[in-house]
């Protein structure tokens, strides 16, 4: 194993041992429901960033996935009542699926055409939620809450349980995404991003990587719908609207895009931006606007990116002295 | 000297410290016998967005009414303290807001003033936290209607779109008899609500009179700003009466763009949501003889309280009530009430006093409101059917619906949705 990945791994245990001794150190239901909404965002917001920030693919549709994932799940909770690990891992290969035809279609189109085509899918996944009441209960969402019958001896209706199922996931997801992106697929990855031209000529079937890409970050992005579906004991056609796909582009805006980390951050401060801001008015649109476009005017690419980007100058003189 | 004077500051400053403090703890359980610890209510709504203007209605309804509630002594002794907050018409944000309310504002009480899918997610919520919750707003009836969705601490205090559909049927029955208007025509918007309530319609206005034809239905996208597809489609198929179920903004588009194709003087119109301030008094003319169902029209029930209760809402906000205004003022009137007959502001305690409840009320068909105690829910409200002039009062003679009648088809549509 790289040592690289040997250090993720600690790190990962360690923050996953804080996160669930937060709660006994700081016992708060507020905060509680706070953790559990950002995994699910986070996880999405990551997997818009392997798309965006490592592959180049703009995707402005990459809401369906959050959505595909809340629904599937919930439904399969809903209708066939198989335990949770089951319909958790059909929802997977459900999420998977629809990525994959989606991505063969979108992932052939560059820039702009790839976004909008995305978007036409979100779009076009949205209406079928709205229209096919049947199944979908339409735009009033999957009505009855979603049944959670306890497996293993852990029971996702107690708040607490699911708080820590939902901080394994998001550990193990980042965990995931990270040896993803330090992978010779992550790199190859990135070559595409720079100069795909390039990467072609080396012999690299450019599709099929971008392919792999779009239907892992659908996957991960199905994950972070399934948390949330839990979280709200529902699923509702708003989870894959545009809006969402918005809020994962802003999320990484807030955040950064070079830093593995800088969507999960930039969805805490979405989240508590969020939560504040609505606390103390009704103007929340103007505010969140407003900060939203000071970061993009004064830090450019996010808060991370800055950050790494800063510490990085000031380092530079030292090291050069040293002789590098 | 100056530390001099200094000590002597301090010294005093001490003294003062001291007697407040004996004061405070002598008097302040003096105080807390004299002024209740106030009953938080949390109330997620929505305040931006294209519905804003309902939300705040709903807002504007729950204040008027906690004012009175708590010039009068509180919910038994404990005044009223209200936390409303945005949702912005998202239901995870809905979900999200009455969670926080309750487990971090310390909110006793929810009050679900939120719009078709926010009112499921706030339910699911007071589902997990078993919190006291009113629904004010929504009014799909399988929320109230679905014993798989029942739960004890929640209840609706609103009107509901089952009821709606056999008076607007019963009520177009009889106008088609008169008239013989046998061909129609229906015009809702395309998404769940307006589906079902036009199916609903359509049911029950062939079940109260038999040779009824649809001859075509048109289906506009919800917010669709043009209409002219829609007109010539209806002026095409020449329907002798249309129903639609359009409601603010696209309704009173569609009536702007109707007349200049004098839609409307053809064609005998039931639009149920038309007699509602917000579309009476944006539609630029308003054609006389419209059929609409009553939402919240000062002349109906044509009682002084009722229209008291309009004119105060209009003093005190400048502007005219909505069908959510009301439904927000009467479930405050409710919990008034049931504080009162079990002296106490515990949630589960109110619950079993809202049961079946009955109260005297501006707003019920013979001024009182029920919530029945089989599936709590609101019943014996205004309901009926009027046709519109084009100014003030807008809609001058309501024909009340029946609730006998209403009550006897509901439990059928039940049995035969396989909710009893």
């Amino acid at each position: 194993m790289r040592r690289s990945a040997v250090r993720d791994l600690l790190i990962g245990a360690v923050v996953l041992a804080a996160l669930v001794l937060l709660p006994v150190l700081w016992p708060s239901k507020a905060l509680i429901d706070f953790v559990i909404r950002g995994a699910a965002l986070a996880l999405f917001a990551t997997s818009l960033n392997l798309l965006v920030g490592y592959g180049g693919l703009v995707s402005f549709g990459h809401g369906m996935f959050f959505g595909v994932g809340a629904y599937s799940f919930g439904l399969l909770m809903q209708r066939t009542g198989m335990p949770i690990p089951v319909a958790f891992v059909v929802t997977i290969v459900v999420t998977a699926a629809v990525a994959l035809l989606v991505g063969a279609i979108c992932v052939r189109l560059k820039e702009i055409y790839f976004a909008f085509l995305t978007l036409a899918f979100q779009m076009f996944l949205h209406s079928l939620i709205i229209l096919w009441v049947p199944l979908t209960g339409g735009d009033q969402g999957l009505l009855g809450g979603i049944p959670r019958p306890p497996f293993f001896g852990i029971d996702l209706g107690d708040q607490r349980q699911l708080y820590i199922a939902a901080c394994v996931l998001l550990v193990a997801g980042l965990l995931l995404m990270r040896h993803i992106v330090e992978s010779p697929f992550g790199f190859t990855l990135r070559m595409i991003r720079d100069n795909a031209a390039r990467t072609g000529f080396l012999g690299v079937e450019i599709f099929r990587i971008k392919l792999v890409a779009f239907v892992l970050a659908g996957v991960f992005a199905g994950i972070g719908g399934v948390i949330m579906s839990l979280f709200v004991s529902g699923a509702y056609p708003e989870f894959a609207y545009w809006t969402m796909s918005g809020e994962g582009i802003f999320m990484i805006m807030l955040g950064g895009i070079t830093t593995f980390l800088g969507p999960t951050i930039g969805t805490v401060i979405l989240l508590l931006l969020n939560d504040f801001v609505t606390r103390f008015t009704e103007h929340h649109g103007l505010m969140l606007g407003a900060i939203i476009l000071l970061f993009a005017l004064g830090l450019r690419r996010g808060i991370t990116d800055f950050l790494v980007d800063h510490w990085r100058r000031t380092r530079t003189p030292a090291a050069t002295r040293r002789g590098h | 000297m100056t530390g001099n004077r200094k000590s002597r500051l301090d010294r005093r400053t001490l003294l003062k410290g001291t007697s407040a403090a004996a004061i405070g703890i002598i008097g302040a359980p003096l105080i807390a016998r004299g002024q209740a610890k106030p009953i938080k209510i949390g109330m997620p709504t929505i305040l931006s967005g294209r519905v804003a203007q309902l939300g705040a209605s709903s807002r504007n309804g729950v204040m008027l009414e906690v004012e009175k509630v708590n010039a009068a002594g509180g919910l038994a002794g404990r005044p009223i303290e209200m936390v409303i907050r945005d949702s912005k018409g998202a239901p995870q944000e809905a979900a999200r807001v009455a969670r926080e309310l309750v487990n971090s504002d310390g909110c006793e009480i929810l009050i679900d003033a939120e719009a078709s899918s926010g009112a499921f997610a706030v339910h699911e919520v007071a589902r997990d936290l078993k919190v006291l919750c009113l629904h004010t707003n929504s009014e799909t009836s399988s929320l109230t209607a679905d014993p798989k969705l029942r739960i004890p601490n929640a209840f609706r205090v609103a009107r509901q779109g089952i009821h709606d559909s056999i008076v607007g049927g019963g009520y177009a029955a009889k106008i088609a008899e008169a008239k013989k208007l046998t061909k129609w025509m229906t015009c809702s918007p395309d998404y769940a609500y307006g589906r079902d309530t036009t199916a609903q319609f359509i049911e029950y206005l062939k079940h109260f009179k038999k040779d009824i034809e649809v001859v075509g239905e048109a289906w506009p996208k919800l917010f669709q700003p043009d209409y002219t597809e829609v007109v010539t489609k209806i002026l095409q198929t020449k329907p002798q009466a249309m129903y639609s179920c359009l409601w603010g903004g696209d309704l009173t588009s569609f009536i702007d763009q109707g007349n200049i194709y004098a839609l409307f003087t053809q064609i005998e119109t039931f639009a149920v949501n038309m007699a509602d301030y917000t579309a009476l008094t944006v539609v630029k003319n308003l054609p006389k003889g419209i059929h609409s169902g009553n939402r919240y029209i000062k002349t109906f029930p044509k009682t002084a309280a009722n229209a008291a209760w309009g004119d105060a809402y209009r003093a005190k906000y400048k502007e005219y009530p909505t069908n959510w205004a009301w439904q927000n003022a009467t479930v405050i009137q409710f919990l008034a009430a049931a504080a009162k007959k079990v002296n106490s502001a515990d949630g589960a305690k109110l619950a079993e006093a809202l049961r079946g409840l009955t109260i005297e009320s501006p707003f019920g068909t013979d001024g009182k409101l029920t919530l029945r105690a089989e599936d709590q829910t609101l019943v014996g409200y205004a309901i009926g059917w009027g046709t519109t002039i084009p100014a003030e009062p807008y809609v001058p003679e309501t024909t009340a619906g029946d609730w006998k009648q209403i009550t006897e088809l509901e439990a059928e549509w039940k049995k035969k949705n396989n909710y009893t």
